[in-house]
């Protein structure tokens, strides 16, 4: 039961258009002209996971990774690895206690009205997230930049965005894409922009083993797509030096 | 079945080993090293070695091998899809549909350490030099497993030794890195692994490694800090005893 409402949790929306706007975790065709009453709609549904179940998954979690203990051939009764299984249960659990936090929860006080037309731009946020095709980590920055539109939103609340989308089972350019979708729908503003710039352990601690490789994707709505000068302000603000 | 059978050979294996992974019992005992006493059942503390445990870990038994890779396989991939549903995820969705498979792949690859033997990779590569200073190789990128969470671990190490007529092939010292850490492990006993590896491989007058590396596991969860990182040593033979050699040593790993 619960896998049909998560199967739209974090993927393609089926490849269809949603209007409806169930697809919690999905790409979305959808412009950034919301009906407050969908975003409501969506804010409605429930999370995939409640922080409640967490301890009843884990014997679960913990009868799986003794498996794996003992297919890659290591001897679960020794002094090191007694306890393993659960502490990685526990721990593969926080890295994706994304599914439990919705936007609504953590945006809904800290949206304000002001009279401020200039770019606001919160870079360097740090940011860990699993890699949803060999469940091995990537991390990286993240700079977010939004022109407002007589909203603005606390600024802590863009970290938070990112924390919520980004631990979870991701791929990248999704991840970008959705907090850019969550800060357009949250305060409607001219423009946002959202770049992240990553390492993912997949390739560098396996496969082709590329140490210094980086990949950079990002997500202009809004004026930031349209107008040239703007991306241009916004990427040479967030260059580092 | 296959399962009972690798608990059987774990269980040989505690006989003489330890653990394929675990703690050294005990001190190291290395014939023909000097510290008065040289290779007696009792010789000087600082220099002895341990249990027969790592003296075997030079003709240790290959505990993993490639049809054990695939016979498992299965079993690690249905597991994974069990954490994917406890998570609560849909493996059914397109990005998740292989996962589990990729998963145990990766997990494999991570110990693949636990297939590999010293012996195999250093038998050709010892060579007789007459050369008695300072060999050393640094910056070798390391990756590991952190055996309490599972969790990557990565990061450098520096490993210097210095001969007594033999010396060794300088991708073999990165190789030994390489066995070492594709394991489920913990800094400390890697780093004295490295070095007891080397040390049974040369003899040589004395062995020094360090490492330095980044654990997620604090860095992802936990305490979450961004910047922390673990460095441990292990000093063997005259590095351990003479401060000169261990500042020399200390001085060309920091240029």
């Amino acid at each position: 039961m619960e896998y049909q409402k998560a199967a739209e949790l974090n993927g393609l929306c089926n490849g269809k258009i949603v209007t409806e706007y169930l697809c919690r975790n999905g790409f979305s065709e959808l412009t950034e002209n919301f009906d407050t009453k969908k975003v409501a709609v969506q804010h409605k549904n429930e999370t995939s996971r409640k922080e409640a179940e967490d301890e009843s998954r884990l014997p679960a979690l913990e009868a799986a990774y003794t498996t794996i203990l003992q297919g890659l051939g290591e001897n679960t009764d020794r002094q090191g690895l007694l306890k393993t299984p659960l502490r990685a249960a526990k721990a593969m659990q926080f890295l994706t206690k994304g599914y439990h936090e919705t936007i609504f929860d953590v945006l809904n006080d800290a949206i304000f009205d002001e009279d401020h037309e200039e770019l606001v731009i919160v870079k360097d946020i740090d940011m860990f997230s699993l890699c949803e095709h060999h469940l091995v980590p990537f991390f990286g920055k993240v700079h977010i930049g939004y022109l407002p539109s007589k909203k603005v939103v606390g600024l802590s609340k863009l970290a938070r965005i990112v924390e919520i989308y980004s631990r979870r089972l991701q791929v990248q350019e999704r991840l970008t894409k959705q907090i850019a979708m969550a800060i357009s729908e949250a305060l409607q503003p001219v423009g946002v922009a959202v770049v992240i710039e990553a390492a993912h352990m997949c390739m560098v601690m396996r496969g082709v083993q590329k140490m210094n490789s980086r990949t950079v994707t990002s997500a202009m709505l809004g004026v930031f797509r349209e107008d040239p000068k703007a991306r241009e302000e916004f990427l040479a603000l967030t260059k580092s030096a | 079945m296959d399962r009972s059978k690798q608990k059987q050979m774990n269980q040989n294996e505690n006989e003489t080993d330890a653990a394929i992974n675990g703690y050294f019992d005990g001190r190291v005992k290395i014939p023909g090293w000097k510290a008065g006493g040289g290779s007696g059942a009792t010789g000087n503390p600082s220099t002895t070695v341990p249990s027969s445990s790592v003296m075997e870990s030079w003709r240790e038994e290959r505990t993993r091998s490639l049809e054990d890779n695939e016979m498992s396989l299965p079993s690690i991939a249905a597991a994974y899809t069990t954490i994917l549903r406890g998570l609560g995820e849909d493996p059914q969705r397109q990005g998740l549909l292989k996962t589990p498979w990729r998963a145990a792949t990766a997990m494999q690859f991570f110990t693949k350490g636990y297939q590999e033997k010293i012996i195999d990779v250093l038998n050709d590569a010892i060579f007789d030099e007459d050369h008695d200073e300072m060999v050393i190789v640094k910056d070798i990128d390391m990756f590991s497993m952190c055996e309490h969470h599972l969790v990557p671990i990565f990061g450098r190490v520096h490993i210097g030794y210095l001969p007594n007529k033999r010396v060794l092939g300088l991708s073999k010292l990165a190789r030994i890195v390489e066995i070492y850490s594709r394991r489920l492990q913990v800094q400390e006993r890697l780093t004295k692994q490295i070095a007891v590896a080397i040390t049974e491989a040369l003899q040589p007058a004395g062995v020094g490694v360090v490492v330095e590396a980044t654990h997620m596991c604090m860095v992802m969860r936990g305490v979450q800090k961004m910047n922390s990182k673990t460095v441990t040593s292990t000093m063997l033979g005259v590095f351990r005893e003479d401060p000169k050699t261990r500042d020399e040593f200390l001085t060309l790993i920091r240029s």
